[in-house]
């Protein structure tokens, strides 16, 4: 049921939805990353189609092209999220959604009437690295493996607690000299930065592409990833993004009753798990049992507390 | 003399058509504690607010150590030394008692990104000092046994112990304390005026304190000022500040 091309989507859903759940984790509801997504995708479509030099004299794509389409997408949304972020960032709450959202609608609508930037066509036929859709399990499964263990250093330092600090009280995180304006810059651009990665990977993947990839529709069904998933730690998203990709071609078998499970799926899990599938709860029995499991080698930090 | 710790200059506020604090000067000096009285209203939290940086005045200025320091923002002023706790408790919720004090030392926290991210050996000894650290000053107020408790589930009291940890390990020069006896017993309140006391010397602070327990503040504070619709009415040792009449008119009414 699933193959690797169902299995790519999951991943790159999961990518989208880390890329949602960082500036959520510093309590930034910012719905701008199928914006930097789009601008990754487009970039990488450009690039690979219009400049031949890329191509190399394979018959397959050279995965360095990807590497440095990947390196450009990164630097362009990273430096494009430092200035946009700097100005919105300064909205608070549902005021920073609307805001993300008119970011995203701007760059489609501009991306639709610009024919250089393949305008309401598309950019057809952009080349593949990888001769079987395996290969984009492999490379996506690494970008996830390394977005992860980013996001699980962050948690656990300085900038994880100062995110988490922001989120539950951000007058009281400023008071404890945490600059508040530069750890939600932080969190929006790395945002930004792995929905660019993901355009790029998602371009080549999807072999064409065109404004409707980052619409307000994605923005939704990003935050739903999220909200699913929990988004107290990386590992909600991942989760999130994985199920609510699959879910839709699961349940084809159904055939149209399917939308109204999905929906169901969507209306029903925050009802019952508030706090996503991956819940503070969740996470604090799982880190009983693994002490339990190996008391040897269990983390000093988190047993010295302990003591009476 | 050298300037003192903290003064305030003409320092004022005014919300829309209420001057909510007009012409307030103060001067706090190192190793003092300073107690702040008044009624409801006076204005006492809206003055924290505005040295700590979370309200901008409208007019007068806030130096430190004679520079001036109003008009920056909460995050910077922090970092210069100045803790506070907040009278309706801000503590963040979703993290126990131990990261509650750890983002506490978050100026203290500051590691090389490179070994931060890869955790080397540096990164994992300075985290393990932090996390000591933390445990002791959860310890000094008495709630080291709830350290790994989520801050939401803590009693009234040990939320305000908690807070006092979390503004002791920013590591201040001034801490301005609102209403820490707030919903204590009379035994807790004595046992507070001890352990502020205490920490004042241990860690060689400077203390600014808002309280409403006139017994208590007399008994703990060097000087105290009272202020009355945003106004200070009276500056001086607990002593003059009892028999000030300006005082016993605010308190109980004068005779009209």
């Amino acid at each position: 049921m699933i193959d690797a091309s169902l299995l790519t989507q999951m991943l790159i859903g999961a990518l989208l939805g880390l890329s949602v759940y960082l500036p959520l984790r510093c309590g930034q509801l910012s719905l701008a990353t199928p914006g930097f997504y789009a601008i990754g995708g487009t970039l990488a479509a450009l690039l690979s189609t219009r400049v031949s030099a890329l191509g190399g004299s394979d018959a397959a794509y050279p995965l360095s092209s990807v590497l440095l389409e990947m390196a450009l997408a990164a630097l362009l949304c990273g430096v494009l999220a430092t200035g946009i972020g700097a100005v919105v960032l300064r909205l608070r709450g549902v005021y920073l959604a609307i805001a993300t959202i008119a970011l995203v609608e701007i760059l489609r609508v501009t991306t639709l009437n610009q024919e250089a930037l393949g305008g309401a066509v598309g950019i057809f036929g952009i080349p593949q690295p990888f001769n079987d859709p395996g290969g984009y399990v492999l490379f996506t499964l690494m970008l996830v493996a390394a977005i992860c263990w980013l996001c699980d250093r962050i948690e656990r330092n300085r900038l994880g607690r100062a995110m988490a600090a922001i989120r539950d009280d951000e007058l009281a995180a400023a008071c404890q000299g945490i600059d508040t304006e530069r750890t939600k810059l932080v969190a929006f651009v790395l945002s930004a930065v792995v929905a660019g990665l993901v355009g790029v990977i998602s371009a080549h993947f999807l072999n064409s592409w065109n404004a409707r990839l980052g619409n307000f529709d994605a923005s939704i069904t990003t935050l739903s990833y999220v909200v699913f998933g929990g988004s107290r730690t990386w590992a909600g998203p991942v989760l999130g993004g994985l199920v609510l990709t699959a879910l839709p071609e699961l349940l084809r078998p159904i055939g149209d009753l399917r939308l109204i499970v999905f929906g169901l799926v969507i209306l029903v899990g925050p009802l019952l798990l508030p706090q996503g599938l991956i819940s503070p709860q969740l996470l604090q029995v799982l880190r009983g049992w693994l002490q339990r499991w190996r008391p040897g080698q269990a983390d000093p930090a988190t047993t010295q507390g302990g003591k009476p | 003399m050298s300037a003192p710790l903290l003064e305030t200059r003409n320092l004022g506020v005014r919300f829309g058509g209420l001057q909510a604090l007009e012409a307030i000067d103060l001067q706090v000096n190192q190793g003092e504690i300073f107690g702040l009285l008044g009624p409801n209203g006076a204005g006492k939290t809206t003055l924290f607010n505005l040295i700590s940086g979370v309200t901008a005045a409208t007019g007068g200025e806030v130096l430190w150590r004679g520079a001036r320091i109003s008009g920056l923002d909460p995050n910077r002023i922090a970092r210069l030394g100045i803790a506070r706790t907040f009278q309706n408790l801000r503590l963040f919720h979703s993290l126990n008692c131990c990261d509650n004090v750890l983002v506490g030392l978050h100026r203290q926290a500051r590691l090389p990104w490179a070994a931060a991210l890869l955790g080397s050996g540096l990164a994992r000894r300075r985290q393990h000092e932090l996390r000591e650290r933390a445990q002791q000053l959860l310890e000094l107020l008495e709630i080291g046994h709830l350290a790994e408790q989520n801050a939401a589930d803590l009693a009234y009291g040990d939320r305000r112990r908690l807070e006092m940890a979390r503004a002791l390990a920013n590591d201040p020069e001034l801490l301005l304390l609102d209403e820490p006896a707030a919903g204590m017993n009379p035994g807790e309140k004595d046992e507070l005026k001890g352990l502020i006391r205490r920490i004042r010397d241990q860690f060689n602070l400077t203390i600014l304190i808002i309280e409403h327990h006139v017994p208590l503040m007399l008994g703990l504070c060097d000087r105290l000022a009272v202020l009355n619709f945003g106004r200070r009415i009276a500056l001086g040792s607990p002593e003059a500040v009892r028999q000030n009449p300006a005082v016993i008119e605010a308190y109980l009414g004068g005779s009209s």
